[in-house]
């Protein structure tokens, strides 16, 4: 034991001398060390920001800057903050369907139609939208991934969002685990949300009259859900992962500023009375994403997911990411495709001919039957880094997006010759800014 | 340019491999993959750092330290701040292995070529060189040295593996994204790729290319002392090039290689051929030391 304790004593002060070594040099090397706040700041954090310009045709429009930083410690643990900013405004759909007469809308501010400020009017045979929508959103995320074991590491985040009428606030937790020398990742991750609903001009009695003005106080809504993980190294070219999501969500499901038109037989328009969702939807979701990398200039990226809720909505996406590297890997192009379709939701009505029998109602189109393609395309140049990073990243993106809806509800005779289901065709254009 | 004599070079989807010539070894700085000029920018600071240190202390160069010192044998020298640490670290080797690790037992190659071939040296040769091998010898009072005449020095043991921590310490004070610097196999790596850990293989004594021993190297350094090639055979014995400063003669048992896994390459070289010198103790050294090691017999 005591020839242990002294070999052992060897080595320590083995390691004592090469630190001195290697301190008085690096002490004096002609390298001058990188000093300074911002240099430190640069050093060990990672920052992305992106500037985001959306336009529908018609309708809204937003732009949204986005900042994130990441720091990564090489242990395993790292920790990411980010924040959004959106502004919104446009014109947005109300929910009313197309009429051959000219309908006034009061604004949701409105507490009855008498002040004329208040009103808007849709031309016939025009999709009604509320030409007033504006909306700011701030959002503000962090999480924190810290190592447990060699092979484990447990994920905290938390996510808080402000809007007009709209407050929100999350948090997550989640473990990860390696297997099968680190060629297999297995997390489970819970979280947890609560939302309060301030609408604008108070909350509408669901299932109430539009021009009655019924409203009550604040809402709120709760969300929990549970997400299941796998990810495989298949080769050392393919990468494969699955995901298994359940979320639940409880409380004020409903969307306060829309409602549903009620015509009579012969089309005419006679009134509008607000939705109403139930206050509690299940979802399920399955995801399956491989990404392949099969040259040094061409990786692919290929998802499905599957989603299914109790409202009977279900849905289908996939989704293709191709980069192409160009020169030496220094600039790429990313064409992106997504295909979307989704049944619509039990509930999901174009208009109400008669009174319903049903308790619950909605004309949202986010409700509906329909069908998408997305169309993008991204290039990105590498530039030389700030200060000592070895590289930046400035990138630009565009992408269109074209959405049909699948309603197949009999209409009225008189309503045949309107394009009562127009759709949405959005833009985006973003730039980004990694360094 | 600043990037002459570096070659960049894919390894599979995931990495680069900035690759280099210095101190007669194959040298690369490994990457994940980015542009080839941001992967060259990165490489060129660990290579200039290394083409220093092999020219400051080549024993092969006329314009060395190396050679300036034993041109000045037998007067007193002052020597600048870097290799009055590199002694430093020499002195408390030597002290620390009982005088084992001695950077003074050079002069030995005199007689001693390991060539393959059969040609043992004269016992008498050997020992007629003794005298000139000691660090306690030498006059070292830092920063001054009187190189006593005959004696030489020669910092090839520790050189690779300094250049290794040196060059890491200058590109871990530049970026936070995993690297690894390998010097002829002597290497240190700041931090696990994201796709996995770095891959590290150890040749077999008797092939010369197939790895026998492949590694997954977080990070850390490792460091190899010991090369199957270098010997001598006579009468079915066979020589190892590892010389004990105090016999001149090569240590019996020692494994015919040694790689050792610690924080800098620094000590981890030193570990290993403290472990070689050993001989067949090399085992029980390391284990003794609490040492994470990988032995070629």
């Amino acid at each position: 034991m005591q020839l242990k304790t002294d070999e052992a004593q060897l080595r320590r002060r083995l390691i004592a001398a090469s630190c001195a070594l290697l301190a008085t040099s690096a002490a004096h090397s002609q390298e001058a060390a990188i000093t300074g706040f911002v240099q430190d700041v640069l050093k060990e954090w990672q920052f992305e920001s992106a500037l985001a310009y959306y336009h529908e045709d018609g309708r809204i429009q937003a732009v949204e800057p986005v900042v994130s930083a990441g720091r990564d410690y090489g242990d395993g643990g790292s920790i990411g903050l980010n924040f959004t900013f959106d502004a919104l405004s446009g014109s947005s759909p109300n929910g009313a369907l197309p009429s051959h007469a000219p309908q006034t809308f009061a604004s949701p501010s409105a507490k009855s139609f008498t002040s004329a400020k208040h009103l808007y009017t849709t031309a016939p045979g025009n999709l009604p939208v509320d030409p007033n929508y504006s909306d700011a959103r701030v959002a503000v995320g962090a999480d924190w991934t810290l190592p447990l074991t060699r092979l484990s590491r447990l994920t905290l985040g938390g996510k808080v969002s402000f809007e007009d009428d709209f407050y929100s606030g999350s948090a997550n937790v989640a473990v990860a685990h390696d297997f099968n020398d680190k060629n297999t990742t297995v997390s489970f991750g819970v979280n947890d949300e609560s939302d309060i609903i301030q609408p604008i001009g108070n909350t509408p009695v669901p299932l109430s009259d539009y021009s009655a003005f019924a409203k009550e106080g604040n809402k709120s809504k709760n969300g929990v859900g549970a997400l299941l993980g796998v990810t495989q190294v298949m080769t050392r070219n393919w990468l494969t992962e699955l995901n298994l999501s359940v979320d639940r969500f409880t409380g004020y499901l409903n969307d306060p500023y829309k409602f549903t038109s009620i015509i009579n037989s012969a089309g005419g328009t006679t009134g509008y009375e607000y939705e109403n969702r139930p206050d509690q939807r299940v979802r399920k979701s399955a995801y399956w994403e491989n990404r392949v990398s099969w040259s040094y200039r061409l990786s692919t990226a290929l998802s499905l997911r599957y989603m299914s809720d109790d409202w009977g909505v279900r849905s289908d996406t996939a989704q293709l990411h191709l980069r192409w590297s160009l020169s030496d890997r220094d600039r790429y192009v990313e064409p992106t495709f997504r295909w979307y379709r989704q049944t619509a939701a039990d509930f999901f009505t174009p208009f109400i001919l008669t009174k319903p029998t049903t308790d619950f109602e909605a004309s949202d189109s986010r409700l509906a039957a329909f069908h998408a393609m997305t169309y993008g395309v991204k290039y990105a140049q590498k530039l030389p880094g700030l200060g000592s990073r070895p590289e930046s990243e400035i990138s630009i993106r565009a992408e269109y997006y074209q959405q049909t809806l699948d309603v197949r509800t009999p209409v009225p005779q008189a309503l045949q010759g309107l394009d009562l289901y127009p759709g949405v065709k959005a833009v985006l254009v973003q730039i980004g800014w990694r360094f | 340019m600043p990037d002459e004599g570096l070659v960049v070079e894919a390894r599979g989807a995931d990495l680069l491999a900035v690759r280099f010539t210095a101190m007669a070894s194959p040298c690369e700085v490994l990457v994940p993959s980015m542009s080839h000029h941001a992967a060259l920018a990165i490489a060129a600071v660990a290579a200039q750092e290394t083409w220093r240190i092999e020219k400051k202390f080549s024993r092969y160069r006329d314009d060395s330290i190396t050679a300036w010192m034993h041109r000045n044998r037998g007067i007193a020298i002052e020597v600048d701040e870097e290799t009055a640490a590199l002694m430093d670290f020499a002195s408390r080797c030597f002290d620390l292995s009982e005088g084992l690790f001695d950077i003074t037992s050079g002069v030995l190659r005199r007689v001693w070529r390991f060539d393959g071939s059969d040609r043992i040296p004269d016992a008498a040769a050997v020992a007629a060189l003794l005298p000139l091998i000691g660090f306690a010898k030498l006059q070292w009072n830092p920063p001054r040295l009187l190189l006593p005449e005959g004696m030489e020095l020669d910092f090839g043991g520790i050189g690779k593996e300094y250049a290794v921590d040196r060059a890491y310490e200058l590109l871990a004070a530049r970026h936070t994204i995993p690297f690894l610097v390998n010097l002829g196999g002597d290497l240190r790596a700041n931090r696990r790729p994201s796709h996995g850990p770095w891959q590290v293989g150890i040749e077999r004594p008797d092939t010369e290319r197939e790895p026998s021993l492949l590694l997954d190297l977080e990070h850390g350094a490792l460091a190899t002392s010991g090369d199957s090639r270098r010997y001598l055979l006579r009468d079915g014995v066979r020589y190892g090039h590892i010389l004990h400063p105090g016999t001149g003669w090569p240590v019996p048992g020692a494994p015919r290689s040694v790689t050792v896994a610690a924080s800098s390459c620094t000590e981890a070289g030193l570990l290993a051929t403290m472990a070689l010198l050993h001989g067949s103790r090399a085992r029980a050294f390391l284990d003794e030391e609490g040492a994470r090691y990988w032995v070629l017999q």
